[in-house]
């Protein structure tokens, strides 16, 4: 039998994996809608006008950037308990996304919200709307657009990063793809997962790379101002994939 | 009757840059009054301290009576009162010009949306723009965006408009349709403080002409007089300069 690869295990293995994917896209939608939800947060009040709590904020944002996320994993998982605090892997896999991703997704929003002209809020207040009306119905709309791009690239970087969620035993791609290779001495179920990330990163990837593309063809119109703004944090967010870290 | 705008002694500065050195401004109901001044004289800035855009280091800014930094003023309802109109027009570009002349009605005065868009469209038409309500900002020419922004201003239904050189950023030949809803607009009734370089509106509109050098108010007066007649040395040299 080739411990390589094997085209019954290829069959078993496929079956085994495609079930967690359930599980992977649990982990993923609850984890990306606590990190972004929190960035954004976080960005509004890295943005807002009280000095201490910017501070904080960005202080917050440098703290998540610059930890690994599977230390921060294994941390919630295995560390916290000894603080009383026990969370199940699930619930400290999303933790630890919401935490980390949120802090990269608070540059990302703060990147954004900046890139609209000034005039924009301006002409928002000169109207009679409060900092918070501004915000919701002229900037962030606008924002929105421009943080697309570089928001989908972290989607990817957290698809992949769901790899990390291995070692505090979620029952995701890995976890359960090594768990059988222990099994069948055999490395394929490690190809069939491979091949199941790449079936939903690779689109994204091309998804993302059109987005930003096309955004760079978009030309101004009319009067001698304008200009579309962009987001250019994209570069040094790929630090946020720390799968290759994994032992 | 109680002055639109009173500038007691305003007072700004950014960092150590003093901009404003003690304006002393009253604009009554109904007056045009045309601010002239070399680049870099305090005309922005003492537009953006009116409507309170711009904090204040010393003096006072009365709206109507209000004391616009009053202790018991929101500068908020206070800037619903003041139209402001840009150089560089600052339509919301997410919009089209019908949502963009609608949102702060809706928003701000939280007016039901039909009403909202007959406003709209009413001041859409008159700025000449009816058939452009569903069109997005990026397809209108300069001239067209900015009576879009006038009568997104005008949408609030203000007691006063300020219009800081509205037409600086257009082609020559989309000067003259933007200062003709002005001339409109002026010719109702509006209370308007006009930043502009355009001489010929300052002459045929203008109530009141003032001219700004350094920080202060030069030299004030008819505008029809102090065109061709200026008293002070530097508003004749300015003068001499863009006419
Ligand atoms: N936000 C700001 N921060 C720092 N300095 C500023 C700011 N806005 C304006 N200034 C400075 O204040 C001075 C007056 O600017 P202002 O825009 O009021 O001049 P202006 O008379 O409108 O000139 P222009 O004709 O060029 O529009 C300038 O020296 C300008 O550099
Ligand atoms: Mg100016």
């Amino acid at each position: 039998m080739n411990a390589f690869f094997n085209g019954e295990i290829f069959k078993e293995s496929l079956w085994l994996l495609v079930k967690t994917l359930p599980t992977v896209f649990e982990v993923l939608i609850l984890g990306l809608i606590c990190a972004w939800s929190w960035g954004l947060i976080l960005s509004l009040i890295r943005l807002s006008h009280v000095r201490p709590l910017r501070y904080l904020a960005g202080a917050y944002i440098d703290l998540f950037r610059g930890l690994p996320l599977l230390l921060l994993f294994i941390f919630i998982y295995y560390g916290l308990p000894h603080a009383g605090i026990r969370l199940g892997p699930l619930a400290s896999g999303v933790l630890g996304i919401a935490l980390c991703y949120g802090a990269y997704a608070a540059e990302i929003f703060r990147a954004g919200i900046q890139a609209i002209p000034k005039g924009q809020t301006e002409a928002a207040r000169s109207l009679g709307m409060t900092h918070g009306q501004a915000m919701r119905h002229v900037i962030l709309p606008q924002a929105v657009r421009l943080v697309v791009p570089p928001l989908t690239n972290e989607f990817i970087a957290m698809i992949k990063d769901t790899s990390l969620m291995s070692v505090i035993s979620v029952p995701e791609l890995l976890f359960t793809a090594k768990e059988k290779m222990g099994v069948v001495v055999n490395s394929t179920p490690l190809t069939v997962a491979a091949l199941i990330y790449i079936v939903f990163t690779v689109p994204l990837i091309r998804v993302a790379a059109r987005m930003e593309s096309q955004r760079g063809r978009r030309k101004p119109r009319g009067g001698k101002s304008g200009g579309t703004p962009s987001v250019e944090v994209g570069g040094d967010l790929q630090t946020a994939d720390v799968a290759g870290q994994l032992p | 009757m109680v002055a639109m705008i009173e500038l007691i002694d305003v007072h700004k500065s950014f960092g150590h840059l003093h901009v404003l050195k003690g304006i002393n401004l009253t604009v009554q109901k109904k007056e045009v009054v045309v601010i002239i001044g070399p680049s870099g004289s305090g005309k922005s800035t003492m537009l953006r301290c009116i409507n309170g855009l711009e904090p204040i280091q010393k003096g006072k800014v009365m709206i109507e009576g209000e004391d616009l930094h009053g202790p018991k003023t929101d500068p908020n309802k206070i800037r619903q009162r003041i139209g402001m109109v840009f150089q560089s027009f600052n339509l919301f570009p997410h919009k089209n010009a019908l949502q963009n002349v609608m949102m702060a009605p809706i928003k701000v005065q939280k007016k039901p949306k039909a009403e909202a868009e007959e406003i709209a469209r009413d001041l859409l038409g008159r700025v000449g723009l009816a058939e452009k309500a569903e069109v997005l900002p990026e397809e209108l020419s300069g001239g067209q965006q900015q009576r879009v922004a006038i009568a997104r201003a005008l949408a609030m239904k203000p007691d006063m408009m300020l219009f800081d050189e509205v037409t600086s950023a257009l082609d020559p030949e989309l000067v003259a349709e933007v200062l003709s809803v002005m001339r409109n607009l002026a010719e109702s009734g509006m209370t308007m403080v006009v930043v502009t370089h355009e001489m010929g509106f300052a002459r045929e509109v203008g109530t009141r002409l003032i001219f700004m050098d350094g920080g202060v108010v030069v030299e004030e007066g008819d505008p029809r007089e102090m065109i061709v007649n200026p008293k002070e040395v530097r508003t004749q040299k300015f003068l001499s300069m863009v006419l």
